[in-house]
């Protein structure tokens, strides 16, 4: 039994619904274009960031990767846990607290492979008790991810002695040679390591959104809990899983700040979690958890760190925290008006 | 996963389920044979969910067994029912939005070699299957840009194709349009002929005799007859089983019934309601009796101001609708019909409970008059017999019954003069039932009107002076309540037959 | 209504104290105890002066906390109360200073005092109408919302100040409120204010309809709107007192050091979330106390001065505010759930 075309039609049938998909998948990369315009518009060489005036001169396009790489890192991962309807807030302390615990094991003679295994591990360690905290306990991840905010940014406190201010070459111990080569100098087209790294795990992070079981099942856990445990599905390890992958992305960004910097600086990634939940925001990634693409959200990192430090070349640095407080609430705004989810009342 | 080609695929007998104080499912046997549609008729607390729930192990029977394929079965939970091939479909669609039709027919059960996806045979499998009962949804459509019927479909079919061969659906059409029906029904039919058997539970009447082979008919919790479709008479031989001869009725006529029209409503038109008018007068209580997508909570949620409709609703003389703050003003109250989620704050106290509606009433300049309050409480707690020992106890300690008569002292503290009551005494045991029944009958007497929405005919015919007879979204008809009620013609008008015409 | 009989009476004099009461009693005994102990472990703790400053040195945290407290029982988050704390003060002076100084951030609008307030006062209501208008209207979570607006108001405060502060050029009196001591003690105005909010915040919990209508809103929206409570009007309300609060401590702040400095209130609107929390708010709405917010408060405060004592860094303030939410909220979930069993 055949049934009439027209209103059974497969996917978005009128012309316009279609127009809106296409805007609602790529709206992100004509954006992407618009800030590229507009910055190698502007005449920057009065600035010292960079060195000749123009935004798309190759050495500037360099510096500014360079200092992008922790937060794209962050992004992929980030997505990935909205996706499934949950938020890490203590993203900006996990960085911290892996700065100097990589810091920490380089200055003390560690070699690099090892420094680097076990920040990592550290990492995940800390991501997990992160989703132990919320699957487990069942504190509301707001309240959970605040107090491992505050947890591990005192942690990282604690291990930098007294009098100093982050882990650094003085007072007997110095900082290895191979120390900032992971994040400054390039190896591929002038770019480092870390940004390099940043790229292969949000690749992996593409791959596993579309083609892995833990992807599809996130955006099972986030768009009908419900419909997914039903499907026998283990929302609770999902979860505790995703959290885990934030711990690890956010030691990445950690190392690479680092790296960058050439010291350990454990309030190095304070603000990430704003920079990330815009980062989020402007993907595309809903709040309420199902919708969220991880190449989308790479996309918005680049962005975002175009347009700050675009931004910070053009006005006074006291200027940022205005600005970012405005995009993050422009940003929440318009994903929620063009939101596919209908909330219940 | 086929199964051996048994006949009778599922079969109970003496299938009994006891509650404190009731039997909801009382000695039941019959069987459902393989490749048939199978339908369950019942009026409202005939037994028919519990029944059901028995069957997908979300509860387990008292005494009696079950039997699929002829081996004992004893479900725990709906997985272990699933193993055995038995799914259920229920009226919340379990599908997620945002992923593909074919990501969701295969949810839970992909193939995966560490942890990704690969490409198996249950793709094409799942593929088939929705072709086979739908052809014309595209898998790899998002599910969000589906219908809501589609996305039935998609229920069903994932229950096809995870191996279920008796699909049991819980009045499935009740949000359906017309055609959607019709497609559901060649859904349906397409699912027989590919061997599987579907139970379908539903009160229109109408769809049973198009598209049923068999017909189980339960009454009180008891079976009352197994029969094919084609040796049943008609609607009128359909109903006649589920009403039996003996309805309850313990109406009497009421004097203080009065002319005077206080509500007037025209044109009530929403997604569901098809141009509903009527009006009520003061000191009447009037019963809205429908079944399961009659529209009956809809209707009262409008006339409070929950929801947004067009028409016109005017009480005494002031046109109300806007929202629920301008109709309690207006002296009108509901009683939601879930009391837990809707009507009380479940960690709040009794005393605490009560006063909400009626701010004005115990604001001093802004300033609460607790003691008031207090005063106001534990008078509804006598008057309305509510059984506590303390006005300080959570409401969510309370029973049922206890708690609808929380709700009913909140709106009686709001001094309406036109009560609202959504399903008024479902999930309250017998004792409170009376109790309500008779606090209603007390406001109508001091010059109150009140509206029942319900779905159990007992009640309406009990203490309504009028009964708006409601199917699919129209008001079908009006029966003044008295001795020659005729409910056989009742329960024809709502199960979607036409006045006068019982085939 | 029929009066009630001595049956009835017995119904009323309920002999279980409310969970309220329960739980406030509780936090309190936690601080008398953690202050006991401090005192132990603490050369010099007990002391009256000692518990007398412990709560005088956080007026303003404790004050920002009766706003956030409100919010969460109504079911929101507020944190954007330390953006407006900064905001507010920056206005405050940039608005006093005379006009024609020395350089930028020397030079202000010169407007008199009590003017100045006032329209420092009118910048953070409008941050607190901001808040209304993504929480109630959009219906974007607060807790996004708070974080953006708390942003917007630093970023505004520091644009103003152009990353520093402005204390120059400001009139003989602005130091006057933020310094005031009462009648030869040495109790400073804010102080006073605090406990005079603290008072009035009670009131309002206990006794105001205001403050029921909050309980109601936060245990069950649903329920609330079909109970005609008009919930976007009273969650409005809520965020405007919010900003007004922070806004008024900003104002009092900027007098009492006499200068506008964008950093002002950093971190507060957590530490403002803290004491709620310790002092038993519920996340979830619909129940909680100022009253056990000040409690709250008096815990961080001993444990926090009680670390100082001990010559542990100030670093140990986040670990230790960490643990003590984390306790406090697994304490109360088991204390309220085996009360209720």
């Amino acid at each position: 039994m055949m049934s009439p075309s027209s209103t059974l039609a497969h996917s978005a049938a009128t012309r316009a619904e279609q127009i809106a998909q296409f805007l609602r998948n790529y709206y992100i990369y004509f954006v992407l274009a618009a800030v590229v315009v507009v910055l190698s518009l502007a005449n920057l060489d009065r600035f010292d960031l960079f060195e000749r005036g123009n935004f798309l001169y190759e050495r500037n396009i360099i510096n500014i990767l360079r200092v992008s790489a922790p937060l794209l890192t962050l992004a992929g991962a980030f997505t990935l846990l909205m996706v499934s309807g949950y938020i890490d807030l203590s993203v900006g302390s996990t960085m911290g607290l892996s700065a100097v615990v990589y810091a920490l094991l380089a200055i003390n003679g560690v070699p690099f492979l090892a420094a680097f295994g076990i920040t990592m591990v550290v990492g995940a360690g800390l991501g997990a008790f992160n989703g132990l905290l919320v699957v487990r306990f069942k504190i509301t991840p707001v309240i959970a991810t605040l107090i491992t905010l505050s947890f591990y940014k005192g942690l990282a406190l604690l291990l930098v002695q007294d009098g100093v201010s982050a882990i650094k070459s003085g007072g007997g111990l110095k900082m290895p040679e191979w120390f900032n080569s992971y994040g400054r100098e390039g190896v591929l087209l002038g770019l480092p390591m870390s940004f390099w790294i940043a790229v292969a795990v949000t690749v992996v992070l593409v791959i596993a959104q579309n083609r892995s079981l833990l992807g599809k099942y996130a955006a099972a856990t986030g768009g009908n809990p419900t419909a997914a445990k039903l499907s026998g599905i283990n929302t609770g390890k999902i979860v505790f899983l995703l959290y885990g992958i934030v711990g690890v992305s956010a030691a990445l960004a950690g190392i690479a700040r680092s790296s960058f910097m050439s010291l350990g600086d454990p309030l190095s990634g304070d603000g990430m979690e704003l920079n990330a939940i815009l980062v989020v925001l402007i993907g595309g990634t809903a709040f309420s958890g199902g919708e969220g693409r991880v190449l989308r959200s790479f996309i918005g990192a680049l962005i975002i760190m175009a347009l700050t430090i675009g931004m910070l070349t053009i006005v006074p640095a006291y200027f940022q925290t205005l600005v970012i407080g405005a995009a993050l609430l422009t940003a929440a705004a318009s994903n929620h008006l063009i939101s596919r989810k209908e909330s219940a009342s | 996963m086929t199964s051996q080609q048994y006949s009778p695929v599922l079969s109970v007998e003496g299938l009994t389920k006891d509650y404190p104080g009731v039997r909801a499912v009382d000695d039941v046997s019959f069987s459902i044979e393989n490749s048939t549609i199978h339908c369950l008729i019942g009026e409202n607390g005939a037994g028919k969910s519990t029944l059901i729930k028995m069957l997908t192990g979300a509860l387990q029977p008292t005494s009696g067994t079950m039997k699929v394929n002829g081996s004992v079965y004893e479900p725990n939970n709906p997985h272990e029912a699933r193993e055995y091939g038995i799914a259920t479909l229920f009226q919340e669609l379990h599908v997620v939005d945002e992923l593909t039709v074919l990501e969701n027919l295969t949810l839970g059960m992909e193939q995966s070699r560490f942890g990704f996806l690969i490409k198996s045979d249950l793709d094409d499998r799942v593929i088939q299957t929705l072709a086979s009962i739908e052809p014309s949804i595209d898998p790899s459509a998002r599910v969000s840009s589906l219908s809501v019927a589609q996305k039935q479909i998609i229920e069903i079919a994932r229950a096809a194709s995870s191996g279920a061969n008796v699909i049991i659906m819980d009045e499935p059409t009740a949000a359906l349009s017309e055609r959607e029906v019709d497609r559901l029904f060649g859904v349906i039919r397409r699912l027989q002929e590919t061997k599987d058997t579907v139970v379908y539970i539903s009160h229109k009447l109408d769809e049973i005799l198009q598209l049923g082979d068999v017909v189980t008919v339960l009454r009180d919790g008891k079976h009352i007859a197994t029969k094919l479709l084609s040796q049943v008479a008609g609607r009128s031989e359909l109903i006649e089983m589920m009403i039996g001869r003996n309805v309850f009725q313990d109406y009497t006529p009421r004097t203080t019934v009065t002319d005077e029209s206080v509500l007037t409503v025209s044109g009530l038109s929403s997604k569901l309601l098809k141009d509903v008018s009527f009006h009520i007068n003061k000191g009447e209580i009037v019963g809205f009796y429908g079944l399961v997508g009659a529209g009956k909570t809809e209707i009262a949620r409008a006339l409070f101001g929950a929801d947004k409709v067009s028409g016109s609703i005017l009480f005494k003389g002031q046109e109300v609708g806007h929202s629920p703050r301008q109709a309690i003003a207006a002296g009108i109250a509901l009683v939601p019909e879930e009391r837990r989620t809707q009507g009380l704050f479940t960690n709040l106290t009794i005393r605490e409970n009560i006063p909400v509606m009626n701010l004005h009433r115990l604001s001093d300049k802004g300033i609460f008059r607790s003691s008031d309050a207090e005063a106001a409480a534990i008078d509804y707690v006598d008057k309305l017999s509510i059984a506590t020992d303390s006005i300080e106890k959570h409401t969510e300690k309370l029973s049922g019954g206890n708690q609808q008569k929380v709700v009913l002292a909140k709106c009686l503290f709001s001094q309406a003069e036109l009560l609202l009551l959504d399903e008024p005494t479902r999930g309250v045991d017998v004792g409170a039932k009376t109790e309500i029944y008779d606090i209603i009958r007390n406001l109508a007497d001091e010059g109150n009107s009140v509206a029942i929405f319900s779905t159990e005919l007992e009640e309406v015919l009990g203490i309504c002076d009028r009964i708006f007879l409601l199917y699919s979204g129209s008001l079908e008809s009006e029966v003044i309540n008295g001795p020659d009620v005729d409910a056989t013609q009742i329960l024809n008008v709502v199960t979607g037959g036409h006045e006068g015409v019982v085939q | 209504m029929s009066t009630p009989t001595q049956a009835n009476r017995a119904l009323s004099r309920s002999h279980r104290m409310s969970d309220q009461t329960c739980i406030n009693l509780l936090v309190a005994s936690v601080a008398v105890l953690l202050f006991l102990v401090a005192s132990l472990l603490v050369p010099n703790f007990f002391q009256w002066l000692n518990l007398l400053n412990l709560i005088t040195n956080n007026w303003a945290v404790i004050s920002l906390g009766v706003g956030v407290t409100f919010l969460l029982v109504s079911g929101n988050f507020d944190l954007s109360v330390g953006g407006i704390v900064a905001l507010s003060g920056v206005l405050a002076v940039w608005f006093a200073q005379s006009t024609g100084g020395a350089n930028e951030l020397a030079s202000g609008f010169g407007l008199p005092y009590w003017l100045a307030m006032l329209c420092a006062l009118a910048g953070a209501l409008t941050i607190g109408g901001l808040n209304a208008l993504f929480v109630v209207r959009f219906r974007i979570p607060s807790i996004i919302v708070t974080l953006g607006t708390m942003m917007l108001a630093r970023g505004i405060a520091q644009v103003v100040t152009q990353g520093s502060q402005r204390n120059t050029n400001l009139p003989a009196d602005f130091g006057l409120l933020g310094n005031m001591t009462l009648f030869g003690t040495s109790v400073k105005l804010p102080v006073v204010l605090m406990a005079i909010l603290l008072v009035i915040a009670v009131f309002i919990e206990r006794k105001m309809v205001f403050g029921r209508l909050t309980y109601w809103i936060g245990a069950n929206p649903v329920a609330a709107r079909l109970s005609g409570i008009d919930k976007d009007r009273h969650v409005t309300y809520l965020y405007l007192f919010s900003a007004c609060v922070a806004g008024i401590v900003g104002i009092l702040l900027s007098s009492e050091f006499k200068s506008g400095y964008s950093n002002r209130g950093m971190l507060m609107e957590f530490d403002a979330l803290v004491i709620a929390l310790l002092g038993g708010v519920a996340i979830a709405g619909g129940f909680g106390s100022v009253v056990g917010m000040f409690f709250g408060a008096l815990i961080l405060a001993v444990v926090t001065s009680a670390a100082t004592g001990l010559i542990l860094s100030p670093d140990w303030q986040f670990i230790l505010k960490a643990i003590a939410v984390f306790l406090a909220i697994m304490t109360q979930t088991w204390a309220l759930a085996r009360r209720n069993r």
